[in-house]
């Protein structure tokens, strides 16, 4: 306050003596003046900043349309004030009219008009712009919004609002003609009109619509249309658009073409970094070529940032605050001579890298994925890279991640980033009862893909559960009258955090007990029992390329029998007693570039090539596998008293230590076809085989076509095979394939990418067959199948979807094609 | 049915203000909030609005719902500026605000604005008896974000990216040159720089086994009789025994 006293010279200082509030409707005096501040009995000096600010609050309420203080009297240094205002109406009720009733609401939420809205001029002619707007992009040129207000008498200061939308009939083209063009066709031109079509019969991809802007946009794709074939003159002389009777519209268009041109000359000046010849190079445009303007300018900058342009050429090595200009410098006769200027401005180097909004995950599980780092040249690509990656992490949304550009500093060369991530739900929860084969079926399971192992007996962590340091954990727990199953796995990305080696290991165990369908009893001393773990090292590689990783698996799976009579096709124990063991390494290979969303990428490839096998023990083991039946210590009586071979025997010898090896090569390519419309194009083969003929290709570990392809009884080992189109699993044998492949080509367009659910529809068609032996294989033996689906990925679940297949050929065994089939997919992952 | 079921039934708002009052005296604080959730904007510039908002930030701070009470304190102090309670509402929303600030290794937006909302404090109020608490958090904050920079360059050094880390580190020292995580930041500096060198090319060892020697000088200089200076020590020997082969 001491301040105050020099700074306002013509300001006088005075007792407020009274403060009468006048203009009110709604709201109580008293109210009004505890929103000023002002009591009677202060100083208050005027003029000043004290009115000024309680001005500026009762602003910033956006209640009243008009504020005025008035002097009302002044004795000797009392002042007496008057504060005049003008309350805003307040929206009461609103309704819209012409609209289909059951849009009506939501048409009021998108125009954002709530009840509780003060009523301002503003707010009107925003609300009848939105929607003119919003029905002339549907078509309807012809719309008309007239807002009424009405008083209402049920609240004081309130109104009701009654909007009137008179859409009118949706305006289509009927024709575009075009005049004055000779070196392009009428359908080269309509074709350059992206937006703007004639109506068509037949054409249900772009709609005929006329919409301005977009119409604005066509004019110039006309002309950049010329100007790619060498008419740099090219323009659109005149266009009128003309309203027939029956409520289409004609465009006429007229154009001039002008002369064809030729490029003279290019010119590099200012270039220091890069030689003239290697930038002739990249732009790719040489003396005596026809004129190409929108090529020209292409190969110089591109929005897309893997394009090889001169732009990308040196934002991608430092040169942040280079900048590249075109200029004509000379035209003769038909040729036109360029002089590219370059300011390539100084290297920048990054300062300070930041991550902001992650409210869940830790520091150190963003920044050593950052390709980034301090001290390294600005590189735009590296950057892009990053936010692809870090959208891969699956622990924040693919769509918003940004990235700032801070504190640019060309003097110095130097530059901030700052990335922003948004955090989404990465957990899931599996809670449910079901009734199923029989009994009831219990299942819990867990998975935490962004735990944190190190605060599991931190009391303070569990909000609700100890996360951020990106491990992945999950828990599994399944149990009815006649089975249980658990299992447990865990992984953590960077093992001791040092280097990007992925450490995983998982175990299971199950166990199922014999079940009589008839009198439904359960007999626990007739089971079966699986124990596994599983190890795992995953690493990325610098070399062919860092989309390369390379896997290794150690796994060990025991299978015991004791009075179990099921899976005798695989257990062939006649006294249902037995064991078999399955240890085997795996390596695998897999590239993956693919981007940027992983529940939905929209470019680039997957392959992976693996290698499962176990130690070749007939190598060594001196067991003559042909001939087992001879030996005595393999044979038994038969009930007539002669010797046999006693296969159980013989069965468990084979299957006590598997022994096999096991083959898997798959690929996707995904390509963005137009618009968000992505192709995905892939295939698949494996194969199964024996070291030792004798002892034959093992009944574990087998491929089973057909279906879903969801691996929900994988006790074997097996491997459920999508195919589409068929009952699933019947595209092989009892037994199983040794030998597939399959080939498929998927059609997605996506309906919503929301990081709270995404949706996509899918078409496909697909073939593939599994055959008994590699004898009988044949590649081009195929059961084809097409059909449509949806997917649905929600955080919380994962995925859920539907696939309607028609299957064109038989099921073997099947006299008539297989027809249609539905698939219902769950938590299968990509 | 319980009385207090009934009011929040009710439609009389005074019936709900008395009870309101009389649950926050009692200290049962959830009850409390839940019926001022119902009037507050009843009484937003009323005389009552006062006290009751005042209430409903307090009832939430007892809660420790730091968000909820760090927002209505403010709200308080903004529609109140002449209020008796505006100081301690003011130290208690900044107070709500420094204890939702997340761990070092999170976000720190809830850092940062407690910081300024203490120091907004602590320049308003500088006879307050709450001053010295305030500059405690304020510290504390402080020592949080150092806390956060100090790590991050020190993981480019666990993760092998020296250059990463000599630069973070760089910026550290240069930014908070009174950090209490100074002598860290020069001893892992020193490390990086140490790293780098023994695994540089040979024409390159020379220069970056200086520039090591350079920091140590100050680590040693500053902190003599520090924590690290055994390592350090261990770390020059190798150095010099490294730099015998230049000097030939």
């Amino acid at each position: 306050a001491q301040a105050q006293d020099v700074d306002f010279d013509k300001g006088k200082t005075y007792t407020l003596g009274g403060l009468e509030v006048t203009g009110l409707k709604s709201f109580n005096e008293q109210t009004v003046i505890t929103f000023t501040g002002l009591r009677v009995g202060q100083e208050i000096t005027i003029p000043g900043e004290q009115l000024s600010e309680v001005i500026n609050r009762l602003w910033d309420l956006r209640l009243f349309s008009d504020i005025n203080f008035y002097q009302t009297g002044v004795e000797g240094d009392k002042i007496f004030l008057e504060l005049e205002i003008v309350e805003l109406p307040t929206l009461t009720d609103a309704k819209i009219v012409g609209v289909k009733e059951r849009k009506a609401e939501g048409v009021l939420e998108e125009a954002d008009v709530k009840k509780g809205e003060k009523v301002t001029e503003g707010f009107l002619a925003n609300t009848r712009n939105y929607l003119v707007n919003k029905y002339k992009k549907e078509g309807y040129l012809n719309t008309k919004v007239y807002i009424n207000t009405i008083p209402d008498t049920t609240q004081a200061n309130g109104v009701k609002m009654v909007i009137n939308v008179d859409k009118g009939e949706k305006v289509k083209i009927r024709d575009i003609n075009i005049e004055g063009n000779e070196k392009l066709s009428d359908g080269r031109i309509r074709k350059a009109m992206k937006n703007t079509k004639q109506k068509v019969f037949g054409r249900f991809w772009k709609k005929s619509k006329f919409i301005p802007e977009d119409y604005q946009e066509d004019l110039k794709s006309i002309v950049n249309k010329y100007k790619e074939s060498g008419y740099r003159d090219a323009r659109v002389l005149s266009d009128s658009i003309i309203y027939n009777d029956d409520n289409s519209i004609s465009i006429d268009l007229e154009v001039e073409e002008g002369n064809r041109y030729y490029f003279g000359k290019i010119d590099f000046v200012g270039n220091a970094a890069y030689t003239d010849e290697y930038l002739q190079n990249l732009l790719g445009i040489d003396e005596g070529d026809v004129y190409n303007g929108v090529l020209l300018a292409e190969q110089i900058s591109d929005p897309n940032p893997d394009a090889n342009t001169i732009e990308n050429l040196y934002q991608n090595t430092g040169y942040l605050f280079s900048s590249i200009n075109t200029v004509e410098v000379a035209a003769v006769n038909d040729t036109i001579d360029f002089e590219i200027r370059v300011n390539e401005g100084k290297q920048a180097y990054l300062n300070r890298v930041e991550v902001v909004g992650n409210d869940k995950t830790n520091d150190h599980v963003i920044y050593r994925e950052l390709r980034t780092r301090p001290g390294q040249l600005y590189s735009k690509d590296r950057v892009v890279r990053t936010i692809r990656e870090i959208g891969q992490m699956g622990f924040f949304d693919p769509e918003t991640i940004d990235i700032q550009v801070l504190n640019p500093n060309p003097q110095n060369g130097t530059v901030d980033l700052q990335y922003g991530v948004q955090e989404k739900g990465s957990s899931q929860i599996e809670l449910q009862g079901g009734y199923g084969g029989g009994g009831f079926i219990g299942t819990l399971g867990l998975s935490f893909s962004n735990f944190a192992i190190k605060d599991l007996f931190n009391k303070e962590a569990y909000k609700p559960i100890p996360m951020g340091d990106g491990q992945r954990l999950s828990l599994r727990l399944q149990a009815s009258r006649f089975f249980q199953t658990y299992s447990f796995s865990f992984s953590e990305p960077w093992m001791g955090g040092k280097k990007p080696v992925q450490f995983s290991v998982s175990l299971s165990r199950t166990l199922q007990f014999q079940f009589n369908p008839l009198t439904r009893d359960v007999d626990r001393d007739q089971r079966f029992v699986i124990n596994g773990i599983t190890l795992g090292l995953a690493k990325r590689l610098r070399w062919p390329d860092d989309s390369f990783q390379l896997s290794h698996a150690l796994s060990y799976q025991s299978y015991e029998l004791q009075n179990y009579f099921g899976f005798q096709s695989i257990f062939p124990f006649p006294d249902g007693n037995g064991t078999s063991n399955n240890l085997a390494y795996t390596v695998a290979l897999t590239r993956n570039n693919t981007s940027v969303n992983p529940i939905f990428p929209m470019r680039g490839s997957l392959f992976n090539l693996s290698l499962k096998f176990t130690p070749p023990y007939s190598l060594f083991n001196n067991v003559d596998y042909a001939n087992l039946g001879d030996d005595p210590e393999f044979q038994t009586l038969n009930p007539q008293g002669e010797v046999v071979p006693d296969e159980g025997k013989i069965s468990q010898e084979k299957l006590r230590w598997l022994e096999f090896y096991k083959v898997k090569f798959t690929g996707a390519w995904y390509t963005n076809i137009v618009d968000d419309l992505v192709l995905k194009s892939g295939f698949e083969f494996g194969f199964l085989g024996a070291y030792n003929q004798d002892r034959g290709v093992i009944p574990f570990e087998r491929f089973f076509l057909g279906g879903d392809g969801l691996g929900n009884f994988t006790l074997d080992g097996r491997e459920n095979i999508q195919l589409r189109g068929y009952p699933n699993q019947q595209l092989s044998s009892n037994v199983g394939s040794t030998i597939y492949n399959k080939f498929s080509l998927e059609l997605r367009y996506p309906i919503t990418l929301k990081p709270s659910a995404s949706i996509y529809a899918l078409s496909f068609a697909e073939g593939g067959a599994g055959f008994d032996g590699y004898e009988e294989y044949n590649p081009f033996e195929l059961k084809r199948s097409a059909g449509l689906g949806v997917r649905i990925f929600m955080p919380a679940f994962g995925l859920l979807g539907i696939d309607f297949g028609y299957g064109f050929d038989r099921v073997p065994g099947a006299t008539e094609i297989s027809g249609w089939q539905t698939h219902f997919i769950i938590g299968q992952q990509f | 049915c319980s009385e207090y079921q009934k009011v929040l039934k009710e439609d009389d708002v005074k019936k709900k203000y008395e009870m309101a009052e009389k649950l926050y005296s009692e200290g049962d604080y959830t009850r409390a909030i839940r019926l001022f959730d119902q009037i507050v904007p009843n009484y937003i510039g009323k005389p009552q609005g006062e006290r009751i908002i005042y209430f409903y930030a307090d009832s939430y701070y007892q809660k420790e719902q730091y968000y909820q009470s760090a927002y209505q304190f403010e709200r308080f102090a903004k529609s109140y500026p002449r209020s008796e309670k505006v100081e301690q509402a003011a130290f208690l929303g900044a107070k709500s605000e420094y204890l939702t600030s997340p761990k070092y290794s999170l976000d720190q937006a809830e850092t940062k604005e407690a910081i300024e909302r203490l120091q907004v404090y602590i320049n308003s109020y500088p006879e307050s008896e709450k001053l010295e608490e305030a500059n405690a958090m304020v510290q504390d904050l402080r020592r949080k974000l150092d806390k956060k920079s100090f790590e991050i360059a020190k993981q480019y050094n666990t993760i092998s990216d020296y250059f990463a880390s000599i630069k973070s580190f760089e910026l550290f020292l240069k930014d908070n040159p009174g950090s209490e995580y100074r002598e860290d930041a020069l001893f892992y500096k020193f490390t990086a720089e140490y790293n780098l060198a023994m695994n540089s090319i040979y024409s390159k060892r020379e220069e970056r086994l200086n520039n090591a020697i350079e920091t140590y000088n100050v680590l040693l200089e500053d902190y003599a009789e520090g924590q690290y200076r055994e390592d350090a020590e261990d770390m020059l020997t190798d150095i010099n025994k490294e730099l015998e082969q230049f000097s030939k």
